[in-house]
């Protein structure tokens, strides 16, 4: 035993018969307690937990480990001890019912036998009829009383302070079971006061090395470290410290990161992805004239659409206003007549009270169709990702509000192949797979097509409308010689799939538990 | 758009051939129509809004035969002079009249029920549930002409309506037929009825309501009157052109009606065909694929319209009278396009001629979204949409102009948000089960009324962050506030204020530049109480336009 180091990690753990270096044995403060105590000859669990002032199952685990390390022995013997009964109990409380009987008689002198009871209860001194039994059997034996035709009457009450002073021995002895004389102790159990119970009781033996190293000094005491704290670093305390063990059963509590909004991360991947395909972004008003969002696209004024079922309408306010009066005279005659567009136009009374009234936005083409306007002829592709607003009631499939994914593609040389070449190239970016299209109809675009992508459950699910805008939209805004495809992407569909999610309502999800499970969202594609 | 269901023993019969499901899927793809399922005999798909002459077997059929060159080119009706003078003296209100008649028909149980079908589906659509045009059919037996379209006085005459059978003054029809019910409405409101009837006085409907039993088609019918009455005669031909045609495929010839006005009479339906103008370039120019001219004329005609070369340069199409869709030669360019087979197009990727760019807000945004989440936030997002209590009463402050719909669904959604804590704090709200601490924020749009703008609106960015803990206080938000500055590295102040859904002394406004940009404090134990909250709370909101503002004006 030279030369070797103290285990700290077994003396924790008490894994191993533990070497003890030239120091001697470091031992936490509790357990170097209990070995002054063994030494100091008590070696009884309870009586050492007395000493220490903990409970008994406070100190097992310490008597395991110093067992462990061959320190001591325990073993263990069964004893029986008494306790006291609720009868027994009740006794200590109110008194025997001897006593009660005897204040009774001295307080009402004779009485019948059947009226005890009775009488008690008027004295309020409780008596039950099984204890008025008990009560006479006791007092006849001491000769105290006597029964006569039924009348028990006071005899002799030069025996009373006699029978007194047991009474108090038999109430000590309830509680006191330990200390009571044999025949208090017999009395109480014949008359149920007091019941058997048995213990066990752990007895210690401190073994021969643990003697010899605390003869030679050379078990010493520790301070356990819960904490590392700048004080212990400085002061070199941790050289000496025992760090309390982590017990890694148990719970810790659940933290949540700060993270991004689930959707609005895939909403951004998203921006990434069109970003990368030459498209830069566009903004357009939520609150919109009826014009932008509808008589530019070549919706008719009684379209559908346009009804109160399919759009929301600002109360209160409005009409807007629009400076542009050239716009709105083209506006009105391509609807009216197709103006020099060569349509024949939809052939009504075109109004522009109607064209003036404020909405909300219910596609993000007005967006497009603004820029067309502002931007005129050119080379160049644009993209809104911005919140629409429709007349429905929000449940697990529909939502009045919903985000749109909506772009041009402007240029002399755009044709409806290049529509179809983009929709291909944005699913496979997106890790969608093949898009199958079909012809479509919107009022705004000629050709229509309708791009459908093929859903693990649903099958083929349609998400990319879109088509080449007609001659009707783009010459009113002044786009004279560049073509332009159009398309829009019902965005909500595509996230709950990548996001793994059945109602439309999680997106916007308000409970914050939702939002933690979760999954962040994943394009593959764009992982690798 | 409209659902439309057929037999398919009916369709064999017109087409004169099978089909099996799937070719039938695949085909009424071709033309727009998406099957919805298959039911035994009975096929439901969906037609679109443009293509009204779909909206019936009879006319998917004709379309089918030209997809399958069964029958190519223009579908050529019979058309004859009925003699029957149909007067119109109906009301100022609904001032258009128009008939027209098909004779030699061969009708059956389906027959019957496609032609109730295709009237239902074009009130429902183009005519705009029956307000602006409204259409019947006879039995053209049943009446005696010339057929009268008079306004009638709705407390004395009676007939017996369809599906009563009692006689009925209009008044009570009104009142007590469903379709007097649900339409009434739009002739309620005059002191005389639109009314159809023929030389006897025998009602035949009582447009835009319902028709009369007597002259109701049944399976025996051979020959049809068919009357449209609108508010607008365009729109009344357009109708009359469809329905005529469809009923024609089951028959032999079409009938001309004179209507006679008070100054003038015309002949109706005008079945002259439209010529319109294409330019083989055109196809070339917008789609991207090079078609010769007769190759284009053949795929013309397979979309049942005709068309000749005017040279190699310019088509003439003749477009079918029943075609309400074609308005610009983008929409014959479309046909072509449909014939050729939009599965045979050939995808190609246009390389861009620009890069792309972010908006400079969005860019903002996440550059603050990624600040907030590196202290330890939570993001949420809210709809824009929400309502005034939630706004206003439930935070104890006065209302202030907002933008409300006229038309909401849900009460809980109807008007867009002026500020976001308080629907940052109803998140507090629904996730009470979430344990503490709870740190979240958003940043999106707001939307205050603003007279100076063409839309009278304005809309901002705002950041809001709110932070519930057992034992939280106002400090807690100005840390935030504090390091999120720094991080910017933008300078601003605090300024003492007062705000009712906020504890006095301890709320303060943000000012970046002298310019207040937000607030930030301690939320008032009377909303927490409103809201069910029994946590502490503080809460923050600031325009991050502004601060964007200050960002790019620092570094110039």
């Amino acid at each position: 035993m030279v030369n070797v180091f103290i285990c700290y990690y077994c003396i924790t753990h008490g894994c191993c018969d533990a070497p003890i270096s030239l120091n001697g044995l470091v031992l936490p403060e509790r357990q170097f307690k209990i070995v002054e105590l063994l030494v100091k000859g008590i070696k009884d669990v309870d009586s050492i937990a007395l000493e220490m002032g903990v409970n008994r199952s406070d100190i097992m685990r310490d008597l395991a480990e110093l067992q462990s390390k061959n320190l001591l022995i325990t073993s263990s013997r069964e004893y029986e001890i008494f306790v006291p009964t609720e009868e027994g109990l009740r006794y200590v409380k109110i008194g025997l019912p001897e006593e009660r009987l005897l204040k009774v008689l001295e307080k009402i002198g004779d009485v019948s036998l059947d009226k005890i009871g009775e009488l008690a209860k008027q004295i309020d001194v409780e008596l039950k009829e099984e204890e008025i039994k008990i009560g006479i059997i006791h007092l006849l034996r001491y000769g105290i009383v006597k029964v006569e035709k039924g009348i028990l009457s006071l005899m002799d009450k030069s025996k009373t302070p006699l029978l007194l002073e047991k009474c108090e021995s038999l109430r000590r002895g309830i509680l006191n079971p330990g200390n009571a004389p044999n025949n208090i102790l017999r009395e109480l159990k014949r008359r149920g006061l007091l019941k058997r119970k048995i213990r066990k009781s752990i007895c210690i033996e401190p073994t021969e090395k643990l003697l010899d190293l605390f003869r030679k000094r050379k078990i010493k005491p520790a301070k356990v470290v819960t904490e590392l704290t700048s004080d212990i670093i400085r002061s070199g305390a941790w050289r000496t410290a025992i760090f309390k063990p982590y017990d890694l059963k148990v719970e810790v509590p659940t933290v949540y990161p700060g993270r991004k909004q689930p959707y609005m991360e895939l909403l951004e991947w998203i921006r990434e992805i069109l970003v990368s395909m030459g498209f830069e972004e566009i903004k357009g008003p939520y609150v919109e004239l009826e014009l932008w969002n509808f008589d530019v696209l070549f919706q008719a004024q009684d379209h559908p659409a346009r009804e109160i079922h399919d759009t929301f309408f600002v109360r209160d306010l409005g009409p807007g206003t629009i400076k542009d009066k050239v716009l709105l005279e083209r506006i009105k005659s391509v609807h009216e007549d197709g103006w020099i567009t060569g349509s024949i136009g939809w052939r009504y009374k075109w109004s522009i009270e109607k064209a003036m009234r404020l909405i909300l936005r219910t596609q993000t083409t007005a967006v497009s169709v603004r820029e067309l306007y502002k931007r005129g002829d050119g080379e160049y592709r644009c993209f809104s990702l911005d919140r629409v607003f429709r007349p429905e009631t929000l449940d697990p499939r529909h939502a009045m509000e919903f985000y749109q994914l909506e772009g041009i593609i402007v240029g002399k040389r755009v044709k409806f192949k290049h529509l179809l070449g983009f929709f291909n190239e944005f699913a496979r970016r997106l890790g969608l797979g093949r898009v199958k299209i079909k012809p479509a109809y919107f009022p705004f675009t000629e050709p229509s097509v309708e791009g459908f992508i093929k859903h693990p459950e649903l099958g083929w699910i349609e998400v990319f409308p879109g088509g080449m805008f007609r001659p009707e939209v783009l010459l009113p805004l002044g786009i004279r010689e560049s073509k332009v495809a159009a398309w829009g992407i019902g965005i909500d569909r595509i996230a709950m799939t990548i996001l793994g999610i059945d109602d439309i309502r999680d997106l916007f999800s308000q409970d914050i538990e939702v939002l933690r499970r979760m999954k962040v969202p994943m394009i593959t594609s764009v992982l690798g | 758009m409209p659902i439309i269901d057929i037999s398919k023993t009916d369709m064999f019969e017109l087409l004169g051939m099978e089909l099996s499901d799937s070719e039938i899927e695949q085909l009424l793809a071709k033309l727009k129509c998406e099957v919805e399922t298959i039911e035994n005999d009975i096929v439901y798909y969906e037609a679109t809004h443009d293509r009204p002459d779909l909206f019936s077997v009879e006319g998917l059929v004709r379309a089918l035969k030209g997809l399958m060159r069964l029958e190519v080119g223009l579908r050529k009706f019979e058309v004859y002079d009925s003699k029957i003078v149909l007067k119109n003296m109906g009301p100022k209100y609904r001032p258009v009249v128009l008939g027209a008649t098909v004779e030699g028909l061969k009708l059956n149980e389906e027959a019957v029920r496609q032609i109730m079908q295709i009237q239902e589906k074009l009130h429902s659509t183009y005519c705009r549930n029956r307000r602006k045009v409204s259409i019947g059919v006879y039995d053209l037996s049943t009446i005696t002409p010339p057929i009268r379209y008079i306004a009638a006085d709705p407390r004395t005459v009676k007939f017996i309506p369809l599906d009563m059978d009692r006689l009925m003054t209009l008044d009570e029809i009104l009142v007590e037929h469903p379709k007097g019910i649900e339409y009434g409405y739009i002739i309620k409101e005059y002191s005389r009825y639109p009314l159809l009837i023929d030389s006897e006085d025998r009602v035949l409907s009582m447009p835009p309501i319902i028709n009369s039993d007597e002259t109701k088609v049944t399976e025996d019918t051979e020959e049809v009157f068919i009357d449209v009455t609108a508010v607008d005669y365009r729109m009344a031909m357009d109708i009359l052109r469809v329905l005529v045609t469809s009923i024609a495929e089951r028959g032999e010839k079409i009938g001309i009606v004179r209507v006679i006005d008070k100054n003038n009479s015309i002949y109706s339906p005008d079945m002259s065909t439209r010529t319109m103008n294409l330019e083989t370039e055109l196809i070339s120019d917008l789609v991207g694929i090079n078609l010769s001219p007769e190759r284009i004329v053949e795929l013309l005609k397979i979309m049942r319209l005709d068309a000749y070369c005017e040279n190699e340069d310019l088509l003439k199409c003749k477009i079918p009278v029943y075609r309400l869709d074609i308005l610009h030669p983008v929409d014959l360019v479309e046909e072509v396009v449909m014939a050729y087979g939009y599965e045979n197009l050939e995808p190609e990727l246009l390389p861009p001629e620009h890069s792309g760019i972010e908006k400079g807000l969005e860019r903002f945004t996440r550059i603050l979204r990624e600040i907030m989440i590196g202290f330890g936030m939570q993001e949420v997002a809210n709809y824009m949409m929400t309502n005034r209590d939630l706004l206003y009463r439930k935070m104890n402050i006065e209302e202030s102009p907002t933008i409300e719909v006229v038309n909401p669904k849900q009460e809980k959604y109807s008007c867009l948000r002026t500020w976001i804590v308080p629907q940052l704090i109803e998140v507090l709200s629904a996730s009470k089960h979430a344990g503490y601490p709870q740190r979240i924020f958003e940043i999106g749009d707001v939307v205050h009324v603003d007279y100076t703008s063409e839309n009278l609106t304005k809309q901002e960015r705002h950041l809001a962050f709110v932070i519930a803990d057992r034992a939280i206080g106002l400090t807690d938000a100005l840390v935030l506030i504090r390091s999120l500055f720094n991080t910017l590295g933008l300078s601003y102040s605090l300024r003492e204020t007062k705000h009712g859904s906020m504890i006095e002394g301890r709320c303060a406004e943000i000012l970046v530049e002298e310019e207040p940009i937000g607030i930030v404090g301690e939320i008032h134990p009377l909303v927490l109480v409103n809201f069910e909250l029994e946590v502490p709370v503080v809460a923050c909101e600031i325009n991050i336009e502004h601060c964007l503002r200050a960002v790019l004006s620092s570094s110039r």
